[in-house]
């Protein structure tokens, strides 16, 4: 079947993928520096012996495939390593903060991609007009807006001035909720400032997108069909024209997982948001290396594994793509 | 509290912990007495009358920008952990606001005839937060532990400690080789013996200690990583009256400007390390108090003088009259003026002046400091000029006045520092390549003992202690592969440390210790660039009956604040 | 009538006379005309401004009192924490900024389409590893890569020029290789080759000017992007600490507290700056993709 044969495909394409990220990220911290103990002795004053017992403990006196295996090895089983500065496993850190990341990146993402194409579609039904251009160009304005000075602008008039929001962290420090409603509105409060800033930089590629996608759709021979047979403006709008212009837009949602995650460092950064952007900016300011790296793998698998979600979506919305 | 540098060896000690590889120990400075009393005196110290604390319902909040690194009090040398593990764990003797020792554990002790024994007499009704009773064993472990292993920060004040005595369940002797100047009872947090004796030492020097258990008057929360770390109120605390925060929690935040509009908006209760500008800001606010006061601590510059052969170090700078000419380019009240918005003092000598009974205080026409007029001229006299015009002038031979100069990259007032030294130093013909770094790889480099590959660094200190003899001991010829960060080596300077290390006298020590400070200054291996004053803020409707000490009302030497102050209503 | 003669005449699209075509219809279109303005003065600014108003990066306060000033008709956009003039510091930061994104694109440019030639053109291993290496950095999270590459190889100019030129190609090769194999096909390419045309000048003389133009309108964007991630690094304080760009006087500004001053002054000269020259380019790259992307035209 050829459904079979492409999820198949995609499969092994997934796992070459994420092997080729898993070796990069082996080149990037263990080869590239030149010495990875170099990398580790920059934390502290290492004798002649101890640098002896490092190499033998991470297999640096083994050939270089050897010590590749042995990292697989050590990812395989969970192993990422302890981190310099907090002296634990890594692997309990980033835990504790992916799902700080997860919330902020939910709630962002859902908000960009409905506003974003309701505005688009809305644009693209009125093209030419004035609402037209303006989408347009507020489009393009605010996606020239770096992310973190959009969030430092939003810090300084609506959190500063206007006093209107909380400016940083997850939620109020050392407050003992009265319910779990009062944390979930605190956590909210703390929300909104963060996810606005993601929201105004990101929301244009999606009006653009789905404005230039359904201005396609619209012009095809079905949509003058549609209107031939009497249906009105919108139904032929949302009910013919907005479903069969989704997919551009499902394809953009998927990249936006990668381009969200840049700005989600940013945000986190300059909202004190306690994420995985927030972390792997702290770790790289402190040179924590093995926080660094498997910060980084983390985010590269993401990815990876996202567009691969997104790629069997595909598959069953597209039926023409399964023959492929 | 002593470097970064000391931490990070410890995390790597821990990861080869993991694989059961032991970590080089560090040579610790000999400290001499002070102006104790060594006699057969008995300490006993009374807290001060004062409004007592009642336990409220309300939680303190603080605001901070780094976390600590672990709850292990006998590994960690972090700031923030000692903060945080002062008020978990408790101590044989403690300082109180007047940063004078006041009984804790021991509510009495006395010295025995030769000064080289304490003996600490335990109080009865001390219990661990799980339940079970503290005794002399929780004192002698702990000291031995720390001393037998050399373990962490407080090892270098039990180097002359020879036995530990229990001869009952409250009693307790220290006994050392020489007389202790000082005291280390007053900063050696007591841990529990049946809790930790479980583990091996080396298991102890990568031990997390997660969930800490103490004897003291709050006990550990939660740690939320990256946002914030509780402690709660241990009904069951021994002191009386029980402090009034119901919680302590301090709040981690990635930026000094959020963390002063937490402040006015209300989100914390205080913050107690304020950059300058941010400071500023705040002293105006409604219902906020910025207080500023002097600090045990300054920022420096140091030259590479190693005499070691494998050193990377521009041997030019071994040249007295290139460090004195670089002394008088700066003029350390600009420093002052434009990196700390004039909220510090210009420095000289390497005793912080905060220490008012031991800092000297170089005469002006001694004072290295503000004439590049005079450093144009020695230069010119020692026959560095430009002789090909670049501006940058060379020796006799053609090597030119150039240096390699590092900072931290995240310690605004380095880089602040560093830039003002570059255009000093190129206003008189010397150049300075400055490159900024991480403060683990920079403390490497400059900490390289082996192979010192550095040239000039800016970097700071805080004195561990309330006593000179800290500072003092950072340049002896002993501290290199210790804490002697500009490897200087002088035996004159050493014969001094050791001179005053056995004078009893303080008039007598006092002369010694001036001597030291005006030697070390000419030799210009450092340029202490100027004292900082400590800025903290806090808003005046939440807490109050704060006593201002200096060296900070919090991260100071003292806890008492946290147990002194009331609510504001 | 037979149908033996085909509907459209096949004719290059490359060449200088099409791209004279192409940036006047970006001219005429009034969001492209508004992109050129926003360009043509923020390069006047670069070019000119440091020449009028030159900024001495030695040149400091004197006291306390003259860091974080507000503005006066000395200082027209006041002073930042070490007392030095905003206004000239934010004309020299153009400079810096400028010129960084135009060298890191112009590696990407290079990179890209040199990976996209061949990737496009040969077909067998050669070309598979080349798309496969392609696809592998399009996935990559840009700006936790820049931020791992600045931290392991330092912060000097130079090297951050390298690292966001190298994270950047994937954009431009995948762009150049999927107009290769939809023009190698093309008739036109059937008759140079029957003329006897090696592979290589077919590449370099036939469908490289075909590809250029769509490069460039990418590449006008990719200078946006590249602009934007140096503005990013030197924020999280991975910049060049030397020479200043408006991304390090936004960080100093965050760093230094100017937002709980209320220093409006040094937190808006060096955003819009980036604004402003980001939306020039994206504005004249959006006009320009729409004209010469043949679906997009009629939008």
């Amino acid at each position: 079947m050829g459904g079979l044969r492409y999820l198949g495909r995609k499969l092994v394409q997934v796992a070459l993928t994420l092997l080729a990220v898993v070796t990069f990220n082996f080149y990037l911290f263990h080869v590239l520096p030149g010495d990875p103990i170099k990398l580790l002795a920059r934390a502290g004053n290492l004798q002649p012996e101890d640098i002896a017992r490092l190499r033998e403990l991470f297999g640096l006196d083994q050939s270089l495939p050897v010590q590749y295996l042995v990292y697989l090895r050590d990812l395989a089983t969970g192993n990422l390593g302890m981190s310099l500065t907090y002296r634990q496993p890594v692997v309990d850190i980033l835990a504790e903060r992916i799902v700080n990341t997860v919330e902020l990146l939910a709630a962002a993402t859902v908000l960009v991609i409905i506003i974003g194409v309701v505005v688009g579609v809305i644009a693209a039904a009125r093209r030419g007009t004035r609402v037209d251009t303006a989408s347009v160009v507020t489009s393009l304005l605010f996606w020239s807006l770096p992310t973190f000075w959009t969030g430092l602008m939003l810090i300084f008039i609506l959190g500063v001035w206007l006093h209107a929001f909380p400016i940083s962290g997850s939620g109020t420090p050392g407050v003992v909720y009265a319910s779990l409603g009062a944390q979930v509105v605190d956590f909210g409060a703390h929300l909104v400032l963060p996810t606005l800033t993601l929201v105004l930089v990101d929301i244009g590629q999606f009006v653009l997108i789905t404005r230039s996608s359904l201005i396609d759709v619209l012009t095809e021979d079905f949509i003058l069909t549609a209107r031939a047979k009497g249906l009105s403006s919108s139904q032929v709008l949302w009910r013919h024209g907005v479903p069969n212009a989704l997919l551009p837009v499902i394809t953009t949602s998927a990249l936006y997982v990668g381009l969200v995650v840049g700005g989600a460092i940013q945000v986190e950064t300059v909202f004190s948001w306690p994420g995985m952007g927030r972390l792997i900016y702290d770790s790289v300011l402190r040179r924590d290396y093995p926080l660094i790296e498997a910060t980084f793998l983390v985010f590269a698998m993401t990815v990876i594994l996202t567009n691969f979600a997104t790629d069997l979506l595909y598959m069953w919305i597209d039926p023409r793509v399964r023959n492929a | 509290m002593i470097r970064w540098r000391n931490a990070a060896t410890v995390a790597v000690a821990a990861i080869m912990a993991v694989a059961g590889c032991s970590s080089s120990a560090t040579p610790a400075p000999t400290t001499p007495p002070s102006s104790g009393t060594p006699s057969a005196s008995t300490g006993v110290a009374s807290a001060a009358p004062s409004v007592a604390a009642t336990p409220s319902s309300q939680p303190l909040r603080i605001g901070w920008l780094n976390e600590p690194d672990t709850m292990n009090p006998l590994t960690t040398y972090s700031t923030e952990a000692v903060e945080v593990l002062q008020l978990v764990y408790d101590k044989l003797l403690d300082y109180d606001l007047s940063l004078k020792p006041e009984p804790e554990l021991a509510s009495s002790y006395e010295y025995s005839t030769d000064g080289k024994s304490i003996t600490f007499h335990l109080r009865t009704d001390v219990s661990w937060q799980d339940g079970q009773p503290l005794t002399s064993a929780d004192v002698a472990y702990t000291y031995n532990l720390i001393h037998d292993n050399q373990l962490g920060q407080y090892a270098q004040f039990l180097t002359d400690l020879t036995s530990v005595q229990t001869p009952d369940p409250a009693t307790v002797v220290l006994t050392f080789s020489a007389p202790q100047a000082f005291d280390p009872a007053l900063v050696i947090p007591i841990v529990p013996r049946h809790i930790w004796s479980a583990m091996t030492a080396k298991a102890i020097e990568s031990f997390a200690n997660s969930t800490p258990i103490g004897s003291g008057p709050y006990k550990f929360g939660q740690w939320q990583k990256g946002a914030s770390l509780t402690l709660t109120r241990n009904d069951g605390w021994w002191g009386r009256p029980l402090p009034s925060p119901a919680s302590v929690t301090w709040v981690l935040y990635g930026n000094s400007d959020v963390m002063g509009q937490a402040l006015q908006s209300g989100e914390v209760d205080i913050v107690p390390q304020v950059p300058p500008t941010v400071f500023d800001g705040l002293t105006n606010v409604a219902n906020v108090k910025t207080v500023s006061l002097p600090s045990f601590s300054f920022h420096h510059i140091g030259f590479n003088v190693s005499s070691n052969p494998k050193s990377g170090g521009n041997p030019l700078l071994r040249q007295l009259v290139i460090r004195q000419a670089l002394e008088y380019s700066v003029d350390r009240n600009q420093l002052v003026q434009l990196c700390l918005a004039g909220h510090g003092q210009p420095g000289d000598s390497i005793v912080p002046a905060g220490l008012t009974d031991w800092h000297l205080a170089i005469p002006p026409d001694q004072q290295l400091n503000n004439d590049p007029a005079k450093a144009k001229q020695m230069l010119d006299a020692a026959g560095y000029t430009d002789r090909d015009n670049s501006g940058i002038r060379e020796t006799p031979d053609g090597k030119k006045l150039e240096f390699r100069l590092i900072a931290i990259a995240t310690t605004d007032v380095d880089v602040c520092a560093a830039h003002l030294f570059q255009n000093a130093a190129a206003a008189v013909g010397i150049k300075l390549d400055l490159q900024t770094l991480d403060a683990n790889t920079l403390g490497n480099d400059v900490y390289n003992s082996a192979a010192p590959n550095w040239d000039i660094f800016v970097w700071g200190w805080d004195s561990g202690t309330p006593d000179p003899s800290y500072m003092l001991g950072v340049p002896l010829c002993d501290q290199i592969g210790g804490n002697n960060d500009v490897y200087y080596c002088d035996k004159q300077y050493d014969a001094l440390y050791n001179q005053q290390a056995t004078t009893i006298d303080p008039v007598a020590r006092k002369q010694i210790t001036d001597q030291m400070q005006q030697m070390y200054y000419q030799n210009a291996a450092y340029l202490v660039m100027w004292y900082q004053d400590k800025l903290q803020a806090y808003r005046t409707d939440t807490w109050t009956n704060w006593t201002q000490v200096p060296g900070g009302m919090m991260f100071n030497f003292t806890r008492d604040n946290y147990l002194k102050i009331l609510p504001a209503h | 009538m037979t149908a033996t003669v085909p509907l459209a005449v096949e004719r290059p699209t490359g060449g200088l006379a099409a791209a004279r075509a192409n940036l006047a219809l970006a001219w005429a279109d009034p969001i492209g005309r508004a992109g050129f303005a926003l360009l043509g003065f923020t390069f006047l600014v670069a070019i000119l401004g440091p020449v009028v108003f030159p900024f001495d990066p030695t040149e400091v306060g004197t006291s306390a009192a003259s860091i974080l000033q507000a503005p006066t008709a000395q200082h027209w956009l006041g002073t930042d924490e070490l007392g030095r003039d905003v206004f000239r510091e934010t004309i020299a930061g153009s400079q810096v900024s400028l010129l960084v994104g135009l060298l890191a694109t112009a590696i990407s440019m290079i990179v890209g389409t040199m990976a996209g030639l061949g990737a496009g053109y040969s077909r067998g291993l050669v070309g598979a590893v080349l798309v496969r290496i392609t696809d592998f950095f399009l996935v990559l999270p840009t700006l936790p890569l820049i931020i791992v590459l600045a931290a392991i190889a330092g912060q000097s100019l130079g090297i951050i020029i390298v690292v966001i030129g190298l994270t950047s190609w994937a954009s431009t090769a995948r762009i150049v290789r999927s107009q290769i194999l939809s023009l190698r096909e093309r008739v036109f390419i059937e008759r140079v080759r029957a003329l006897g045309a090696t592979d290589l000048r077919i590449a370099v003389v036939h469908i490289l000017p075909n590809v250029l133009p769509l490069v460039f309108a990418n590449t006008v964007l990719v200078i946006a992007g590249s602009i934007l991630a140096e503005a990013t690094l030197a924020f999280l304080g991975l910049g060049d600490p030397v020479h200043v760009s408006w991304g390090t006087m936004l960080h100093f500004a965050f760093e230094v507290g100017a937002a709980g001053r209320g220093a409006w002054w040094y937190l808006l000269p060096p955003g819009i700056g980036i604004v402003v020259v980001v939306l020039g380019f994206t504005l004249v790259g959006y006009t320009l993709d729409r004209i010469l992307n043949p679906r997009l035209r009629n939008r």
